[in-house]
């Protein structure tokens, strides 16, 4: 197989690549220093970030060129403005921020830095997920590093940038991952998500202008800014330009996080990269970008992993961390597991979610046990219905109901079967479920 | 002010204020949970949902407590989208809300109760067990929490937070589990507590007092206004059979307490526990014994009429009405009009309650009554003939013990609300107290507040203006010359 040029994962196959001075023999920080050196304006900065096409790889796929220039102008909105760096990884199934952490902390840090530059947020802050104990190890080594090489905190580079970047622990909600409800928990509250208007680029840190992007997105932007916006255009779609990190899970050979291009088959990834489904079984659904994204059969293993082609297939590209369920695997099971996951992490403030999170939970276990009816199907459908889309204040009974909708759809035949025989027609077999372990 | 269309009629509307606002005001029936006009719109409950069209964008269902009005802007409340979203998000709230209501204190007045019936969703389609939690949470000494009806709106939440300023309640856990709790379980404090039952919008937070007491249809409700303090919040007094006052809840008024009142004041029920005064009651050999109306009055008016009083002293619940009255009858038999004002008695906070226990002072003083003390009033009573003592309180304002102690040495004549148990009473007419009588009250800001007679004075008790009216006409002709 041809390899397709790879940049994420570059610097973190190296040894050491950590420590700031592996690092910068090897690329860290030259995309700084180059808009630094040259005295880009924040506004060519942001145009650059824009042409490059890049879409935010936390899930909703958002232009961040775009979102960059959402902030309000500077010289009309004196207000402190904030930078919040998403590295609440919990979508369960991905783990692509965590290997950058881990091994490329300084990308990381170079990516916040032309963010801050080009947004003029002279503080960020990092929301580590809290069981990321070496991520956050690292990342913080990394910037204390970064602050005695004079990249973090005042003057950067000589110049009059500033940039502060403090490191957040999250305590374990997936709700904290979602934008709003991290604002609210890096001010100290319960992680609730807000009500959209206003928008964080309006009101958003202490009601102050703020961005959350995600790690990987912002560690995309140093390549951008060294390479420029053509060479990134090289890859990937037209629409969903760039690489991106899959972290393939479930029952395969070769689980990992791989790079590659936007828009490379599924199937290619599941097959040249992931060593296919293990022990030589077929696959019988997966889960293209986490479990929040529709559950797919197997039929269309051949669909390319961008944003649209997903998107028009009935799922999404998520965080491109795909589950693969193999044919012993029960999907009732499956969802089972991943509705008591939104159960478990709804924050309870909208009425649908707390209760349909909780209601699903219910019916897709009574399936499961066989106390399944008929007329559950249904209901699971029209509960789906009724918590989604755009009916609650976050996207969190979105990710309920989409894989709900998804599995009436896909896998009626399953809910039916399991209804008809009264229980799991694979229970007792073993079952190896793996992939929504959060 | 903007102009949008609701349901097909243009209105005008503020743009300050939410589509929900506009909506309410304009008689179109968006039901709410979670918002509250006196409290921040946080639009978690989602029940709000209307379709809104906005320029020639597709129409949209949104929450109207959090969507602010634009001009233009085209709203159905009707449309099926939108019915239909508050129709699902209706069946979640009531999944594992209890059927509790044959025995809720909150049935027939309930925003669920009364939103699933006009829904007309008589079956549920849930087959799950119930949520168990606890059904009776004391929260203090005035509120109960049931756990299971709750259907975590977060008004008391934000009361708390936002209105008194010193949060005591919040949701803790999380998703199906969350609960309204107080930190460590600590009691509910302050003075404002009972505002959490009326903002409740289910029979979640009830008070302790109000448990079980009525069914809340058979409360014959009145608009009135609280005498506890000078700032005279405006309040429904609620009777039970013509009766017994079980309820006082605060009313809005945006000039004086907006939806608010104290806990003092809500439960300021009964001041007079136990016997009230008869219409007329004369001092014979047997002390003071029950008698004709007509008699004591002629007997009052003849020893005024000798005897010109040192004083015509009035209780500070003396309404504006009565005051008139009485200094009419002050002037005609020349004495100053006073008026008891005891001293602040230490409930003032930054919120209502001004501390002041005289709910009518300033409309005495603009009358030109002038404010004694009880100790200023007992230390001159001794050096006068006779005086006059009218109103509610009036005696106990004074002090009751201290009148009884001067003996004989000033003859008084009472309108008093209860048998006063002073010995140189000569003769006492009855009056009716705050929630049986008619008037105004002047706050402390000087709005206008009206009391409403909630149920009916004793037998024979006439209005307290009517009283006085006929002792005027009972004085002397010479005297209403002089």
């Amino acid at each position: 197989m041809s390899e397709p040029a790879t940049y994420l994962l570059e610097r973190s196959r190296i040894e050491s690549a950590h420590t700031m001075e592996v690092a910068r023999k090897h690329g860290a920080y030259r995309g700084i220093e180059k808009v630094l050196r040259e005295g880009w304006t924040p506004e060519q900065l942001i145009e650059e970030v824009k042409d490059s096409g890049l879409r935010g790889r936390g899930g909703a796929g958002f232009p961040t060129g775009l979102k960059w220039s959402f902030m309000p102008n500077r010289a009309k909105d004196p207000r402190k403005r904030y930078l919040a760096v998403n590295a609440d990884e919990s979508e369960p199934g991905t783990c692509k921020d965590r290997i950058l952490m881990e091994c490329d902390p300084h990308g990381l840090i170079e990516g916040i830095l032309l963010a801050a530059y080009a947004m003029g947020t002279e503080v960020a802050y990092v929301y580590v997920r809290g069981e990321y104990r070496l991520p956050y190890q690292r990342l913080s080594n990394a910037v204390d590093e970064a602050r005695a090489a004079g990249l973090v905190g005042q003057g950067i580079g000589g110049t009059d940038f500033a940039c502060e970047i403090w490191m957040h622990k999250g305590a374990g909600a997936y709700i904290c991952g979602e934008e709003t409800g991290l604002m609210e928990s890096l001010e100290g509250k319960r992680g609730h998500p807000r009500p959209k208007p206003p928008f964080p680029a309006g009101l958003g840190l202490w009601g102050q202008p703020t961005t959350v992007n995600n790690v990987e997105s912002l560690f995309n932007v140093p390549f951008i800014v060294d390479r420029g916006a053509h060479w990134f255009r090289t890859m990937g779609t037209e629409k969903s330009p760039g690489n991106i990190l899959v972290g393939v899970s479930g029952h395969i050979e070769k689980p990992g996080v791989f790079e590659v291009p936007l828009g490379m088959s599924a199937k290619q990834i599941l097959e040249e990269y992931a060593g296919g489904i293990w022990k030589g079984r077929a696959l019988k659904a997966w889960f293209p970008g986490g479990s929040s994204t529709g559950l797919l059969p197997a039929s269309m293993i051949d669909l390319p992993m961008d944003h649209d082609s997903l998107k028009e297939a009935g799922s999404m590209l998520g965080t491109a961390s795909m589950i693969m369920l193999d044919e012993t695997a029960c999907v009732v099971r499956a969802m089972e597991v991943i509705a008591r996951f939104y159960d478990h992490e709804s924050c309870g403030q909208c009425s649908q979610c707390r209760e349909g999170t909780e209601w699903l939970h219910q019916i897709f276990g009574r399936i499961e046990a066989g106390n399944g009816r008929q007329e559950d199907i249904e209901l699971l459908s029209s509960l789906a219905s009724g918590m989604a889309p755009g009916k609650t204040i976050c996207a969190l009974a979105d990710a309920a109901a989409i894989p709900t909708h998804a599995v009436v759809r896909h896998f009626r035949t399953d809910l039916e079967e399991h209804v008809r025989l009264g229980g799991c027609p694979s229970a007792g077999a073993t079952q190896e479920t793996v992939g929504a372990a959060g | 002010m903007i102009e949008i269309t609701i349901d097909g009629r243009k209105v005008e509307v503020d743009p300050k204020q939410p589509l929900v606002r506009a909506c309410h005001e304009h008689a179109s029936d968006v039901p709410t949970y979670c918002y509250h006009p006196g409290l921040s719109p946080v639009g978690s409950c989602r029940i709000c949902q209307v379709e809104v069209q906005q320029g020639n964008g597709p129409p949209r269902v949104v929450v109207a407590c959090r969507t602010p009005v634009a001009e233009g802007m085209v709203v159905n409340t009707q449309a099926p989208g939108a019915c239909d979203a508050r129709r699902e998000c209706l069946e979640f709230l009531l999944k594992n809300h209890p059927l509790d209501c044959p025995i809720c204190d909150k049935a027939g007045e309930c925003d669920l109760q009364d939103y699933s019936f006009a829904e007309g969703q008589t079956e549920g389609r849930s087959v799950e067990p119930r949520r168990k939690l606890e059904k009776r949470k004391s929260l203090g000494d005035v509120i109960v929490l049931d756990q299971e009806r709750c259907i975590l709106c977060s008004r008391c939440v934000r009361f708390f937070e936002e209105v008194t300023e010193k949060p005591q309640l919040t949701v803790s856990d999380m998703g199906a589990r969350s609960v309204i709790s107080t930190f460590a379980d600590r009691p509910l404090q302050g003075n404002y507590q009972g505002n959490v039952a009326d903002i409740c919008p289910v029979g979640a937070l009830t008070l302790k007092e109000f448990r079980f007491q009525a069914r809340v249809w058979n409360l014959r409700k009145s608009f009135s206004t609280c005498g506890e303090c000078s700032r005279g919040c405006a309040i429904t007094v609620e009777v039970l059979r013509g009766k017994d006052v079980k309820r006082v809840r605060p009313r809005y008024s945006p000039e004086v307490n907006q939806w608010w009142m104290c806990d003092t004041g809500r439960f300021a029920l009964e001041p007079y526990e136990g016997e009230r005064a008869p219409a007329a009651l004369m001092r014979g050999n047997e002390g003071l014994v029950a008698g004709d109306p007509v008699q004591a009055t002629a007997l009052a008016a003849q020893l005024v009429s000798l005897h010109a009083p040192g004083a015509v002293i009035a209780s500070p619940w003396v309404t504006v009405e009565e005051g008139e009255l009485l200094l009419d009858f002050a002037r005609r038999v020349g004495a100053p009009a006073w008026f008891v004002s005891p001293a602040a008695n230490g409930l003032k906070d930054d919120l209502l309650h001004t501390g002041d226990p005289c709910p009518n002072r300033r409309g005495l003083l603009e009358l030109g009554f002038e404010a004694r003390t009880a100790a200023e009033i007992l230390t001159a009573l001794p050096d006068m003939d006779t005086a006059v003592l009218v109103g509610e309180r009036v005696v106990e304002l004074i002090g009751e013990a201290d009148l009884d102690a001067l003996s004989s040495a000033v003859r008084l004549v009472a309108l008093e609300a209860r048998p006063p148990q002073v010995q140189g009473i000569v003769a006492c007419l009855g009056v009716p107290s705050a929630v049986e009588r008619v008037g105004t009250w002047v706050n402390v800001d000087g709005h206008r507040g009206t009391i409403a007679a909630s149920r009916a004075a004793a037998l024979g008790v006439p209005p307290t203006t009517q009283t006085i009216q006929n002792l005027i006409d009972a004085l002397a002709p010479a005297e209403v010359e002089a």
